[in-house]
């Protein structure tokens, strides 16, 4: 079966790319010292501790964000029909910059943890609009939906364009950075909040699969084979609108990983299939693994930002497409 | 001679199991203060074949979504075997009824066979994986339609007549009692305007399609019902039902009407419109 062995070499590479990610960066890591990290972990070792430390978490969150971001993508593709849906076009990320801008501006700090609160909020307050847009509007909700995101994004900007007008240089660069996204923030200590979530959602979309691809079929089709649709859509925009809210809070803005994973991959398998779902998870984490071993080894003592790489490999990936689909008679 | 009527005078019997595969009475759909259906009351016995007529903004599209619960009527009573509608589970309606929509899934690059499967969803449970029951009967439904050369093909390829087969294979692969179609013969050629019909037939169940040709209406359908304005303007064999004066008064064309001999299933004659042209509006 020509899926399962997709779905067999997106593991394995998974597997590899992780040990590659987790060897090489500022400072390359023997095998031999990643492996007795992995199995008799010395905390004196410098190079152990590195990994252990450093490394590890990173590159989980890495895969744990690609992922999250590709299932939150399919999600909001799948029940707006709109395959050119993903998490940042509804506001969420919009949202999250508003958050964050409004916490430098008037309290000052530019790191750590309240960060990442802000930006929780401010995404979760655009959620929570478009989620009471969405609830209102049953009849005609995917315009409904598609019209109020792009609105609120749009308001959200201009809001965090209009206090960052106000806000010293320091905070703007700040504020960049953080937007352009990261994942230098990874650390044991909060890593299991975006695992567990995105594991919540693959279960969930795994589960209602067959309502998800009823929804590809119309609204009124999907209702005649017995899904009930302004519910699953919803609690469905729910679960991926909290999806993207942890991962843009934890990681910053990364952008095109949403939209372009779930592209990719319906070249090659079926959606409509369990594993088509695994394998967009995989791929959006094997991809964000290199991603992110691009950004922080390309140059030398400097990070790149992940969502430059990712919008700079998205845009070409997008007119490429164009460019494929419009030779296709 | 004409097949047996079916629209009838409702009789109510001691019998607990009627004939009725639907039973729809008094049925008054109000939508943002505008009535949309009115007073509509007719039964279907079952095993038969009804076409849906009227022009434009009749309601017949109204009055199939009515039947298949995608609008709860404002007043009335309908009833599917015996029980009324609003009794189902969502699951238990859909594995009642299935209906052949307009709707097509073009972008998402789903598969023939994707589509059809999507068929067996109101039979399975949540955890319930696709087993080997499932495919043959989707691998039947597809054959059926005389699709199987096409069965890894991107639905969006497809061809419209294609298409339509593939949304009828997703019906059969849906096992219902009842088949509802709004339009299955639109932009269709004619060859596949009579595929699509006796695709339906074939199915063997009750069937209830609304149209736009008359002419098809007529010669595939046991039973009319003809709408105007949102109400039942008259309902009965298409022989009884179609004359000029009806084409005159609910379509508003000029036509005459008559009566053509057909060797097909029991029938000896099915009337025949023949339109004129080049008259005053």
């Amino acid at each position: 079966m020509k899926p399962l062995i997709s779905l067999l070499i997106l593991l394995i590479s998974c597997f590899f790319s992780a040990l590659v990610a987790i060897k090489h960066g500022a400072i390359d890591i023997n095998a031999s010292a990643v492996w007795q990290t992995l199995f008799a972990y010395d905390a004196n070792v410098f190079e152990q501790k590195i990994v252990m430390e450093l490394r590890i978490p990173r590159v989980i969150l890495a895969f744990v964000a690609g992922s999250g971001l590709a299932l939150a993508g399919i999600i909001l593709q799948t029940v707006t029909r709109n395959p050119l849906a993903d998490p940042y076009l509804f506001g969420i990320s919009s949202g999250a910059s508003f958050g964050v801008v409004l916490l430098i501006t008037f309290t000052g700090i530019t790191a750590g943890w309240a960060m990442s609160g802000a930006a929780f909020l401010g995404s979760a307050l655009a959620m929570t609009l478009l989620l009471l847009i969405a609830y209102g509007q049953r009849a005609r909700q995917v315009e409904a939906m598609l019209l109020a995101g792009v609105a609120l994004s749009f308001l959200f900007s201009a809001f965090t364009s209009l206090l960052l007008y106000w806000s010293d240089p320091q905070a703007v660069s700040a504020i960049m950075f953080w937007n352009l996204g990261s994942f230098s923030r990874a650390d044991w200590q909060w890593l299991w909040l975006p695992c567990s979530i995105v594991l919540l959602c693959m279960a969930c979309m795994l589960l209602f699969r067959r309502g998800l691809n009823a929804l590809l079929l119309g609204d009124e089709s999907a209702a005649t084979l017995g899904i009930q649709v302004a519910k699953l859509r919803l609690g469905m925009l729910l679960l991926s609108s909290l999806l993207t809210a942890v991962l843009v809070a934890m990681c910053g803005g990364i952008g095109f990983v949403g939209l372009m994973i779930p592209h990719l991959v319906r070249f090659f398998i079926s959606q409509a299939t369990s594993i088509g779902l695994l394998c967009t998870a995989l791929s959006g984490g094997l991809m964000m693994i290199w991603v992110d071993l691009f950004a922080r080894t390309i140059l030398d003592n400097q990070e790149l930002p992940i969502g430059v790489i990712t919008a700079a490999i998205g845009s070409v990936f997008f007119l490429t497409l164009l460019t494929l689909k419009q030779k296709r008679p | 001679m004409s097949a047996q009527p079916l629209v009838r005078v409702r009789m109510r019997t001691a019998c607990q199991h009627s004939e009725f595969a639907l039973q729809v009475s008094n049925l008054d759909l109000v939508l943002d203060n505008h009535q949309i259906l009115q007073n509509i009351s007719f039964d279907v016995t079952e095993g038969q074949f009804i076409g849906l007529l009227g022009p434009n903004g009749a309601g017949k599209s109204s009055l199939l979504r009515c039947l298949y619960r995608f609008f709860t009527p404002s007043s009335g009573q309908i009833i599917l075997f015996n029980k009324t509608i609003s009794s189902f589970s969502h699951n238990e309606y859909a594995q009642q009824v299935a209906v052949v929509l307009q709707e097509m899934p073009e972008h998402f690059n789903l598969s023939l066979y994707d589509v059809v499967a999507m068929g067996v969803t109101p039979h399975k449970s949540l955890f319930s994986p696709l087993n080997k029951a499932d495919h043959e009967l989707i691998a039947k439904s597809i054959e059926q339609v005389g699709l199987v050369h096409k069965i890894n093909e991107a639905f969006a390829h497809l061809s419209g007549g294609e298409k339509q087969r593939a949304l009828i294979a997703k019906a059969m692969a849906q096992k219902p009692k009842l088949l509802i179609m709004d339009e299955p013969t639109s932009h269709l050629d004619v060859k596949y305007q009579i595929q699509i019909m006796e695709l339906a037939k074939a199915m063997g169940i009750t069937v209830i399609a609304s149209f736009h040709d008359l002419n098809l209406a007529a010669a595939m359908s046991d039973s009319l019902l003809v709408l105007q304005h949102g109400e039942l303007y008259r309902s009965g064999a298409p022989s009884d039902v179609l004359d000029a004066q009806l084409l005159s008064d609910v379509f508003d064309v000029c036509a005459e009407v008559s009566q053509v001999s057909c060797p097909y299933r029991d029938k000896t004659h099915i009337p025949h419109i023949r339109y004129h042209f080049g008259y005053q509006l």
